[in-house]
């Protein structure tokens, strides 16, 4: 037992070390993250909002849309571009739970009209080679212009208007799903989109 | 025992991968591509070279009932280190490798190269045996991801090598293929070795 304080100090030691070092390094680079983590939100605003002359990632909307499978609310959050005041596009992020390994978070722009500018996928865990190709341009421009009543938001094999992509059906079908959730949830918040728009 | 012998060992005749097969789970896990390899060996090189520093020097202060959990914090804790200037500064590679930056914590070379060495050596031939052994782990992971990048998507570094004619074996990039091209690199190593 006579040993014990020694092992106690040194743990401690170590420990109180480790935590000041950690501490700093984190105040260090914190600022450097958060931008990292908005320049990525921007780029990924950029490519799929119309043209727009304001900042999206100020100018912002959170709505409760719906409630996960515990009962919680989960809120989304609208990033509506601009140009000359006008609301040229919103876009906003939709979470694809039925990929084929994980989430895929996806983010649509969607126009005035209610038509698909763009999507970006934001992140994912799909195979690469195979899943991994809805993050291809050729994939992710399949869905621009469309819009809820004009296309059978099914993929092909399920009777659907959107190709599958061979080998990766499922992740196909999750990120059509996410782009057809995504229309609908601009259909139902629209009118607080626009609303609160022209008021600040 | 010189310094450079204590370099020397990592790189080929102590291997972490070929010759004591250590750290495998990142080894197998991020060697999609070139880069991938490149930036993971790096990581993990860094964490080794400081973790063997400290402990080296802090040899004769740690105790030796709670050595393991002292050598476990101050890896952690460069990992960490690593894990938030990557995020900063290497955002995309940050992306690439994902979940496998926190994981180098137990990447039982580094508690290996700790243990069996750092703690019962001065601090130099500590680091010289540290960035040996990372320079060793880093050109398998390089060596490994150039290979199932160059098979598996037909491109070396991000850049196209094959043309857009080149049917890319998917497999290789899967994890099967890192099994596969881990055999036979080491089958080649025992053959040349035997000579």
């Amino acid at each position: 037992m006579k040993e014990f304080p020694r092992l106690l100090l040194a743990l401690t030691l170590i420990a109180a070390i480790s935590g000041a070092i950690l501490a700093l390094v984190e105040q260090a680079t914190r600022e450097p993250i958060k931008e990292q983590r908005r320049q990525q939100m921007l780029r990924a605003l950029s490519a799929v909002l119309p043209q727009f002359d304001n900042s999206p990632d100020a100018d912002t909307l959170t709505i409760t849309t719906g409630t996960d499978r515990h009962g919680n609310p989960v809120d989304t959050t609208f990033y509506r571009g601009r140009k000359d005041n006008q609301i040229t596009g919103t876009a906003f992020q939709v979470v694809a739970p039925d990929g084929y390994s994980g989430n895929i978070a996806v983010m649509v722009g969607i126009r005035p009209d209610h038509s698909v500018h763009a999507i970006e996928i934001l992140t994912h865990a799909e195979t690469p080679g195979l899943g991994d190709k809805i993050s291809e341009p050729w994939y992710k421009e399949l869905f621009s212009d469309k819009t809820l009543g004009g296309s059978d938001w099914r993929v092909k094999k399920d009777g659907g208007d959107f190709d599958q992509l061979t080998g990766a059906t499922i992740s196909a079908r999750a990120v059509v799903g996410a782009v057809r959730t995504g229309l609908e949830l601009y259909r139902e918040h629209e009118d607080k989109i626009i609303a609160q728009g022209d008021g600040q | 025992m010189s310094l450079a012998h204590d370099f020397n060992r990592g790189i080929w005749k102590e291997n972490a991968v070929f010759k004591l097969l250590l750290g495998l789970c990142p080894v197998l896990a991020v060697t999609t591509s070139a880069e991938n390899g490149l930036g993971m060996g790096l990581a993990t090189t860094f964490v080794l070279v400081c973790s063997n520093a400290v402990v080296a020097m802090m040899r004769h202060l740690i105790p030796d009932k709670v050595r393991i959990p002292c050598f476990i914090l101050i890896i952690a804790s460069f990992v960490t280190v690593v894990q938030l200037t990557m995020e900063a500064y290497a955002y995309d590679l940050f992306q690439a490798l994902g979940i496998f930056i926190p994981l180098i914590v137990c990447n039982c070379l580094i508690l290996g190269r700790a243990e069996a060495f750092a703690s019962k050596h001065p601090v130099t031939n500590a680091v010289a045996d540290g960035l040996g052994m990372g320079a060793g782990f880093t050109l398998v992971l390089f060596i490994l991801g150039s290979i199932r990048e160059l098979v598996g998507a037909g491109e070396f570094l991000g850049f196209s090598i094959f043309g857009a004619d080149y049917q890319p074996v998917i497999l290789m990039i899967l994890p099967p293929g890192a099994f596969i091209t881990l055999g036979l690199l080491l089958a080649l190593m025992n053959k040349v070795e035997k000579r």
